[in-house]
């Protein structure tokens, strides 16, 4: 189910700019990607198109062999509980722990309390955040921050993981140590797809690279330089 | 996100989300839905992500939590909160105070109905003999149940009692006060029947007038079906401000916690999961305007109960104010809570169908 496959998609906007532009391109399941570009590239929309927060104007997108697009809008919260999202501006509840952060998609799904406590725990362990989960979130730093909001993107167990600019705003370092995550994640077979500009991580990592330039897919070291897990 | 800037345009199935204008994203959304969204699942391809039956324990403590968070945020902004209690007070509080007061008037018709009957004034100066032959004739009459002879010196004494007349019959030195028969009857008499003995009351030797008692009775019927008529158009009316005033007092609420809603839909929030803290919300403004709304029946009651009886009581009408019992409260409750949950319900559906994720 973590297969993606991006048909012909075109993104056309009112003022007549294109987002994306007959783009086609496929990732196997447990693979890991970046997405790459210049500002305005289509990398945001591309990963938009996938969260089913916005759809395409033509073409199609199936995750796991489903059309996302003619998805009802019934079934969209339970498509995206099966994704996993990462922002760079982490998009946490000021007013909540860095617990019941982590704990929100759970919540979504009804899962039992113990089970939630476990999960929660495991994740911000994987995150080494075990020691803040009473805090909120403004006492951590934006490290810390960004790696909460991973812990919750993965505490779910997401087959598919998008992350827009994960590192926009951490030093090399700090770069470096949620690029190891996400390899983690998808050493155990999580699809992961990185939107990024950051050329010298994206270099320092090596993988699939897929480019976009205007809304057009200009790049893509496809097979050859598809990251599979393990 | 880089190139967000003119990245928002909505999706069909999110409606409003992005930056544009409303008109710009309704044409959006007109645009994709003409070219890629039909109404439902490819076929041959079956939905893999059907969400698991939660464990109930799961679904009350989710209730729970919710309600208890409700409550937090009503304790939070008391001010907010007292204002639109009192407002849902007011709303509830007319319609209730006219149902209390109809309920009454219907008690006062009901009172009276025992007490039917006809009163016969003879001219003044009337011989002692024409109003008892009268009174011996009518006590013979089936269905009559009691004659009561009331004589002009009799009505003077009674006249008396009224402490605020009394002087005035001094002044006028005689008695100006005609003999009377109060003539009741087993049952209530139809209204024909009524006109009919009154008629021919009229044409006995010294009678002067006939009142039938059952005018006030009509009077205070028709009262009370114009107060019950008018007690159902305030309700409507007030309900529908009701739940005006529950849609806006939530939808400040929404808007204080749009953050949480957008990171709960992103990661697979449905709308019911959404909505049910605001449900909880609304239903604590409506119960807490139900409560204002006894308060205001309770103290319009206390305020008007002395003079009403008084009045009732130059009407001959001997009236105990009824306040409103258990189920009154109960009934009230549970409208104040319903309207509270619609008002929170009209809110919410608008506000989250057009809530933008990634605003």
């Amino acid at each position: 189910m973590g297969s993606i496959a991006f048909e012909h998609v075109s993104r056309r906007f009112d003022n007549g700019a294109e987002g994306l532009h007959d783009v086609s391109v496929s990732f196997a399941e447990g693979s890991m990607a970046f997405i790459t570009g210049h500002s305005g590239a289509g990398k945001s929309t591309f990963l938009k198109l996938l969260l089913a927060i916005d759809v395409p104007t033509r073409g199609r997108i199936l995750v796991g062999g489903v059309d996302v697009v003619r998805l009802p809008r019934r079934r969209l919260p339970l498509y995206r509980q099966h994704l996993g999202a990462v922002f760079q501006d982490h998009r946490l509840l000021a007013r909540r722990s860095v617990f019941e952060n982590v704990a929100l998609p759970l919540r979504v799904v009804g899962m039992r309390e113990r089970d939630i406590a476990r999960r929660v725990r495991a994740a911000l362990s994987s995150v080494e955040l075990l020691d803040k989960v009473n805090l909120p979130p403004r006492y951590l730093s934006v490290g810390e921050q960004q790696r909460v909001g991973i812990a919750r993107a993965v505490v779910n167990r997401p087959r598919v993981l998008l992350a827009d600019e994960p590192t926009g705003n951490l030093d090399p370092e700090l770069s470096q140590s949620i690029m190891g995550l996400f390899r983690q994640f998808h050493q155990i077979g999580t699809t992961v797809l990185i939107a990024t500009h950051d050329r010298a991580l994206i270099d320092a990592f090596g993988g699939r690279v897929v480019e976009l330039d205007h809304g057009a897919l200009i790049r893509d070291n496809g097979a050859a330089g598809d990251s599979g897990h393990g | 996100m880089d190139d967000s800037r003119i990245e928002t345009n909505p999706p069909a199935h999110e409606a409003g989300a992005g930056n544009q204008s409303s008109e710009a994203s309704a044409a959006q959304e007109g645009a994709v839905a003409q070219d890629t969204r039909p109404p439902s699942t490819p076929k041959g391809a079956a939905f893999p992500w059907e969400s698991e039956r939660r464990p109930l324990g799961t679904f009350f403590r989710d209730h729970f939590r919710e309600a208890r968070e409700s409550l937090a945020f009503v304790a939070g902004a008391a001010g907010t909160t007292l204002l639109v209690w009192l407002l849902m007070g007011i709303a509830l509080g007319l319609p209730a105070g006219l149902y209390v007061l109809q309920a009454n008037l219907a008690g006062v018709a009901e009172g009276w109905r025992g007490s039917t009957g006809i009163s016969v004034y003879f001219e003044p100066g009337a011989e002692a003999g024409v109003t008892l032959a009268l009174a011996e004739r009518l006590r013979a009459q089936p269905g009559v149940a009691d004659v009561r002879l009331i004589t002009a010196d009799e009505a003077l004494t009674e006249f008396r009692d009224y402490g605020d007349l009394a002087g005035t019959v001094e002044l006028l030195g005689g008695n100006p006060l005609p003999a009377t028969l109060r003539v009741s009857f087993d049952a209530p008499l139809a209204a024909q029947t009524a006109e009919a003995l009154s008629a021919g009351l009229r044409q006995e030797e010294a009678v002067e007038d006939v009142v039938v008692e059952r005018t006030w009775l009509e009077r205070v019927a028709s009262l009370s079906a114009l107060v019950q008529r008018l007690g159902w158009v305030v309700a409507l009316v007030l309900g529908v401000g009701a739940v005006l005033v529950t849609s806006s007092s939530v939808r400040v609420a929404l808007e204080s916690r749009l953050d949480e809603l957008r990171v709960l839909k992103l990661v697979g929030g449905t709308d019911p999961f959404m909505r049910r803290a605001f449900l909880y919300l609304g239903c604590l403004y409506g119960l807490g305007g139900a409560v204002f709304a006894a308060m205001i029946v309770s103290l319009t009651l206390f305020t008007v109960e002395q003079p009403l009886v008084r009045l009732l009581a130059t009407y001959g009408g001997d009236l105990e104010l009824r306040g409103f019992d258990a189920t009154f409260l109960v009934v009230l409750l549970g409208v104040g809570a319903l309207l509270g949950v619609i008002g929170s319900m009209v809110a919410c559906r608008q506000r989250l169908r057009n809530l933008d994720i990634l605003a």
